[in-house]
């Protein structure tokens, strides 16, 4: 249990472009321990997404250039396998379910075919071996009618239907980590409900780590067990979930919780965090959210501050972060 | 925002009866039977002057059908919709036009409702520019100050829309909807295609101008978070019907129709010292061709009844302002008991 399933090291990943360099992500550590679900917060361009997508090797360089210490799966450096060999990887050891299920899935290929395609890949199983283990995998998500619906293309399916799908494609051969990149974002309500559903007890039966990557932080509080909290392309909180929502000691992490519309609020004037993310290209000094912050002082345009270690585990990117008092 | 109760029962300013919208769905061959996608059925509301009317629903619900029967840019199959007591679609083209000027909308997705070819002054000043009439030094003016009114600087004024972020847009698309100083705003789920640190900022927005120039909202959702929050009336709507209609606090202090409640415990709180029960609908949405004969939301409901698959609901007031479709609620007649029409069935899993 002490050994991380998935250890990160100084994720670095930079954009060269036209105008500049944009850097997405700025030297990222992230730890996933076995059968835990941890959830990378935060805005549209913070470099969730790049992250993600660089823990599974699927950037390609050009355009991006980047830069890791350390990638380790359940032990094994995946840092220096070749292409070949992260191949044999993905799908089997970690696999990603993606946010549009509708470009994630081939349109001319039935779903059932794409998911025996996973089996036929990292499996010795025959092909009708392998549709038999789709139909089970199917109907593992909620698929009803499964051996049926393993014939349909992806767009004869709804939304929540090609989601299920997809996330039955990445369990398939029961990997040891699960990257989800906002996987109910584009789902309704009531389905979001549904799918999020069939997510936790496929990862909690299975004890499969899941990384979940998010901006939605009710789907956080429901999902995760550890929360990372990230704004452009670093990490400002670390905390597990009850302590972050609680307590929120980075002043970031405070906006986005009161700015959230609870059930339980009377009418009245929505909290809100100042200005907009800033643009990847043109950062401001110091600590990057410092022209939004309301506890914003001397050191804070000037230099950035370092992740500090807190009690717990925590750890606050911050010069002034709250204290255990609530100041709401 | 609390709007006094004696201007909750003055006038409606806008007026919908019995409206219903369908789409009629190409035919499979020449001979094959002509079908309809039903997206609003027999819809009734008034939405009174000055308040903020939510309209909660999942997508292809109609609300966006709803929405544009409203202002008049669909024509409702039946039933009529009234603005300031005139009824919408029998008004002279010229006065069509000026009711038009007087009810604007605010759309979802701010990167496609801004021509990208067009400068935020394009953008704000086409409507001036088409209902027409005013000088360039005056719609340069007007333009400015509506550009300060919604938190852009004067710099911004020759700058397409592609430099700016998806919240300083629908300021944009704000300011464009409230430039020909409007009565009446239709705002389609304005904040759902923007970062969460921006919801608020919008939200306050929309909230000070609404405050400022005494406007009326339709305000359509499906975050019934935010509903509760600025909302006086509201509207559940599920596949074109209505499932529950009335005052917002009394909705949700006393949530009746099982779909308002399972939308309402599909809200994930971020509250995590509390956990509540959850209400899991089972299936997804079916398809608004050839709708469910009885309640429409039957097949997904945990707790449908014999009769409610043939059965129609029909709206009945439980309280003053707060009206549900349900045969929960409304009962059987005790023929239909005595058939057996009130035993619950085990909702069919799947769609």
């Amino acid at each position: 249990m002490t050994d991380p399933m998935l250890e990160v090291r100084n994720l670095k990943v930079a954009f060269p472009c036209a105008g500049g360099v944009i850097r997405a992500v700025e030297g990222i550590d992230l730890i996933t321990k076995k059968a835990e679900c941890v959830a990378l917060v935060g805005e549209s361009g913070c470099g969730k997404s790049v992250t993600a997508l660089s823990i599974m090797k699927l950037l390609r360089t050009p355009p991006s250039v980047s830069r890791i210490d350390k990638l380790q799966l359940d032990g094994r450096d995946l840092a220096r396998l070749t292409d070949r060999e992260m191949e044999r990887v993905r799908g089997r050891d970690m696999a990603m379910i993606f946010q549009d299920a509708m470009t994630a899935l081939n349109p001319v290929m039935t779903v059932g075919k794409q998911i025996d395609e996973v089996y036929r890949r990292h499996t010795r199983l025959s092909r009708k071996d392998a549709r038999q283990q789709t139909v089970s995998a199917l109907e593992l998500v909620g698929v009803p009618e499964a051996s049926s619906r393993a014939n349909s293309y992806p767009h004869e399916l709804s939304g929540g239907m090609r989601q299920r799908v997809l996330i039955a494609l990445a369990f398939a051969c029961m990997p040891k980590l699960i990257i989800a990149d906002e996987p109910t974002t584009s789902l309704d309500v009531t389905i979001q409900a549904q799918v999020l559903d069939v997510l936790k007890s496929m990862q909690q039966d299975h004890d499969v780590s899941a990384l979940l990557i998010t901006h939605d932080l009710s789907v956080v509080v429901n999902m995760a067990d550890t929360v990372y909290v990230m704004y452009s392309g670093k990490i400002v909180e670390t905390a597990a979930v009850q302590g972050l929502f609680l307590e929120p000691r980075h002043p970031y992490t405070q906006g986005l919780l009161a700015s959230v519309p609870r059930l339980s609020d009377d009418k009245q004037a929505f909290v809100q965090i100042p200005d907009t993310v800033p643009h990847p290209m043109r950062k401001p000094s110091g600590c990057y959210f410092h022209p939004r912050c309301s506890r914003s002082s001397i050191p804070c345009p000037q230099r950035m501050p370092r992740l500090e270690p807190l009690e717990n585990g925590r750890q606050v990117r911050c010069w002034h972060p709250l204290h255990q008092e609530r100041e709401m | 925002m609390i709007v006094s109760s004696d201007s909750r029962h003055s006038d409606p300013l806008l007026e919908m009866e019995s409206v219903s919208v369908n789409f009629p769905v190409k035919r499979p061959h020449p001979f094959g039977r002509r079908r309809w996608i039903q997206a609003v059925t027999d819809v009734t509301l008034q939405v009174s002057e000055g308040e903020t009317y939510g309209i909660v629903g999942e997508s292809g619900c109609g609300k966006s059908t709803l929405a544009n029967a409203m202002i008049g840019m669909v024509r409702p199959t039946e039933g009529t919709v009234r603005f300031r007591g005139d009824d919408l679609f029998s008004l002279k083209p010229k006065a069509f036009k000026d009711a038009r000027h007087d009810m604007q909308m605010i759309f979802q997705d701010p990167f496609s409702s801004l021509n990208p070819r067009f400068t935020v002054y394009d953008i704000i000043k086409e409507p001036l520019y088409i209902r027409g009439g005013a000088s360039e030094a005056a719609m340069t003016e007007k333009v400015l100050e509506l550009l300060r009114l919604v938190g852009l600087d004067e710099e911004d004024l020759h700058r397409y829309p592609s430099d700016f972020s998806g919240g300083q847009r629908q300021r944009i698309g704000i300011a464009r909807a409230i430039v020909l100083n409007p009565r009446f705003l239709v705002c389609d789920e304005p904040v759902s295609g923007l970062d969460v640190s921006v919801h608020a900022q919008i939200l306050n927005l929309l909230m000070e101008i609404q405050k400022s120039r005494n406007l009326t909202y339709v305000f359509i959702s499906h975050n019934l978070a935010v509903v509760k929050n600025i909302c006086q009336d509201m509207l559940v709507m599920y596949l074109g019907k209505t499932m529950e209609i009335g005052v917002s606090n009394a909705i949700f202090a006393n949530p009746l129709h099982p779909y308002t409640k399972a939308l309402l415990s599909a809200v994930l709180d971020i509250d995590v010292r509390e956990s509540h029960d959850r209400i899991l609908l089972k299936g997804d949405t079916p398809s608004p061709i050839d709708p469910p004969r009885g309640c429409r939301f039957w097949q997904r409901c945990p707790f449908a009844m014999i009769g409610c698959e043939t059965i129609p609901a029909e709206l009945v007031e439980v309280e003053r302002d707060h009206q549900v479709a349900c045969h929960l609620v409304s009962g059987f007649s005790s023929e239909q008991r005595a058939a057996g029409l009130d035993r619950l069935v085990s909702p069919p899993s799947g769609g």
